[in-house]
């Protein structure tokens, strides 16, 4: 068992522009870190100089207490799981698995107990003397964390091995594998583009854009505290409506309530997530309003209903921008109504207009 | 799964396979018939008469011992050549698959021998290796080596069997390259990380997954070998010293050509077209087996 330690890490391709910059964190002993951000945004590559696939340019990284930088992933007590699958073909599903173990000079017996073992933690007993190419998607996937954990490494990596199946699957395939990390208790750095899987896999939660770390934190810390504008719209879906306030521009129509907010001169902009802006039905006043509140007035364009919640996508003011709100149970408005949405202070988020960085209010 | 096209009427489909049909009924079935009627047949030095022998053809052939020469010189040769150009082919084929600088270059110029027609080659390798003209021969002379592919039945051997095999080696590669170049990269990841060192991944992992390239490659040459090299044999060493470099294929040349006798080549050319198709078939029912598609 060991931590991951990364220290100032960058890596620059030869005559381009850098990839990773300056990026310092911690993965605790045991602890499950999710690397998230759009594509291009250098979490594989981060993961891949983790494993030792891509040379480091920049920085430290420690497994334990190792400085790995130039050693071989085979001698970083590692396994990864790749995207897709990276299964040899050749090998039947007890072969793949074995594989690791016999480079390392493992005894035979030693062997079969292990790969038994991993066979009867993943259900693929009934599945061993097969080829890859005779197994479906999910059952792949298996054998790709089964050669992982039969190795018993430090450190599992995973490169966005969910991505290849289908929503359902998908969604049973990340239970299984926090279950099988807490189990096992090893340290996990996890990359996705997928908040959902994100959100939930993570103990530790890394944003990434363009190479440079947005925010490190807990879930849901960095859902309620996003620092940046880039991760309250990367957290969270719909993602989080952002107003553009300019005092010298004069504020939006259709927005009221937002004199008290401490807006700097040059201009801030108003985050206001789609399920903290309540709608008043009919008059009936189900939200009272409180002094510091903020009232939108929406003018109905779409309505989604799934059931249990509906969206209402809306434009502020009329002819303003568009304002998506999320509402608990059926609220089915017409088209082209105009309602009053509004958001209690605390659920309101500020950010600097130039930089895009959180102000305290 | 199977894709199975469905035609309403019953000459459309035949009119689509006349083509291919024609070809190989004109060009392999007509000749194939023609050899074997004619090897039946004995002909009087001048083609005056016709006699039908039967079998005396095949009778006579199968006790003369240049014949079993020539089989054993064939061997020999297409052993030699094919082991020859498939393992340089691989080694080069691995060592451009590296990102290296220039890559593309040193690709191109690997290609190039097998625009070289089969005569040309043996032209060329003769003229580095003819022994008083020829700059290696030269050297090889000056390092106190006796070298004369026109006398020494092994240097005249090894001379035709260089020619063949560098001649195949372009062909060999280009399919080494891009079966190499087929292998996902993740594969190759894993096995890093699963602890192989470069020489294990390759025997492991990649070698078998080259396994279908060079298995179909290993057929395509052995026909190369017992049919195309004639003429790189008729340029350098017209078969000789002594039948040293007689394969079987310039056997059938050399006897009906030149020798004039056209029923008993024809009978050896029926033995050569039934060996190879033996050894095709094989190929298929054995090797194919242990290949990994």
């Amino acid at each position: 068992m060991a931590d991951v330690r990364l220290t100032s890490v960058g890596k620059i391709y030869a005559g381009s522009v850098p990839a990773v910059k300056d990026i310092s964190f911690t993965v605790p002993d045991g602890g499950f870190c999710v690397l998230v951000g759009p594509s291009g945004c250098g979490k594989s590559t981060l993961l891949r100089m983790i494993a030792g696939l891509e040379t480091i340019t920049m920085g430290e990284v420690r497994i334990g207490d190792r400085v790995v930088n130039t050693v071989e992933p085979m001698d970083r007590d590692i396994a990864m799981v790749f995207q897709n699958y990276a299964l040899y073909p050749h090998m039947s599903v007890y072969d793949n698995m074995a594989y690791g173990l016999r480079n390392r000079k493992t005894p035979e017996a030693e062997i079969s107990a292990r790969v038994a073992e991993a066979a009867r933690i993943l259900e693929l007993e009934p599945y061993l003397k097969r080829r890859p190419r005779e197994l479906s998607g999910g059952q792949r996937q298996r054998v790709a964390m089964g050669r992982a954990i039969v190795r018993k490494p430090q450190v599992f990596l995973f490169d966005e091995p969910l991505s290849n199946l289908d929503a359902k699957l998908r969604g049973a395939m990340r239970v299984e594998i926090k279950k099988l990390q807490r189990h096992l208790g090893v340290t996990a750095v996890y990359v996705t583009h997928d908040q959902l899987e994100a959100m939930t896999l993570a103990d530790m939660l890394v944003v990434m854009n363009q190479g440079v770390v947005e925010q490190i934190g807990a879930p849901l810390d960095l859902y309620e505290r996003p620092e940046t504008v880039f991760v309250a719209q990367f957290i969270g879906a719909p993602p989080m409506n952002m107003i553009e306030l300019t005092p010298t521009k004069g504020l939006p129509a259709g927005l009221d309530g937002v004199a008290g907010l401490p807006l700097p001169a040059a201009g801030a902009r108003l985050g206001i997530r789609p399920e903290h802006l309540g709608v008043e039905i009919d008059g009936d006043a189900r939200i009272e309003t409180r002094p510091g509140d903020v009232r939108l007035a929406l003018t109905v364009e779409a309505v989604e209903a799934v059931g249990a919640e509906t969206y209402i996508h809306g434009r502020l003011g009329g002819d303003g921008q568009m304002i998506a709100a999320r509402e608990h149970g059926k609220v089915l408005l017409p088209a082209g109504t105009t309602r009053t949405f509004t958001a209690r202070r605390e659920h309101l988020h500020l950010f600097d207009l130039a930089t895009g960085r959180r102000i305290a209010h | 799964m199977e894709k199975r096209s469905y035609f309403a009427g019953k000459l459309l489909p035949y009119a689509l396979l006349m083509p291919q049909l024609l070809v190989t009924i004109v060009f392999f079935y007509v000749p194939a018939g023609q050899a074997v009627y004619q090897s039946f047949l004995l002909q009087d030095a001048f083609g005056m008469s016709t006699q039908f022998v039967w079998l005396e053809n095949y009778q006579l052939l199968l006790s003369d011992p240049g014949y079993y020469q020539a089989m054993t010189v064939t061997a020999v040769f297409s052993v030699a050549v094919t082991t020859l150009s498939l393992s340089a082919a691989l080694l080069l084929a691995v060592q451009a698959d590296k990102s290296l600088r220039g890559a593309g270059i040193y690709k191109t110029l690997l290609i190039w021998p097998y625009a070289v027609a089969p005569v040309v080659a043996g032209v060329l390798w003769l003229f580095m290796f003819q022994p008083s003209l020829g700059m290696v021969a030269g050297g090889l002379r000056r390092m106190g080596v006796d070298w004369n592919p026109y006398l020494n039945s092994g240097d005249a051997l090894t001379l035709v069997v260089l020619a063949a095999a560098w001649k195949e080696v372009s062909y060999n590669f280009l399919f080494f390259l891009a079966g190499l170049q087929a292998i996902p990269k993740s594969l190759i990841e894993a096995a890093a990380i699963d602890g192989a060192r470069p020489t294990r991944r390759f025997w492991t992992i990649i070698f078998p997954l080259l396994s279908p390239t060079a298995f179909y490659l290993l057929t395509v040459n052995i026909v190369y070998v017992f049919f195309d090299t004639f003429g790189i044999i008729h340029a350098v060493t017209h078969g000789g010293p002594a039948g040293a470099t007689t394969t079987l294929v310039y056997k059938v040349f050399n006897d009906g050509r030149a020798g004039g006798d056209l029923g008993g080549s024809a009978a050896q050319s029926v033995i050569l077209m039934a060996i190879v198709i033996a050894l095709t078939a094989v190929q298929f029912r054995f090797i194919e087996r242990k290949v990994n598609y």
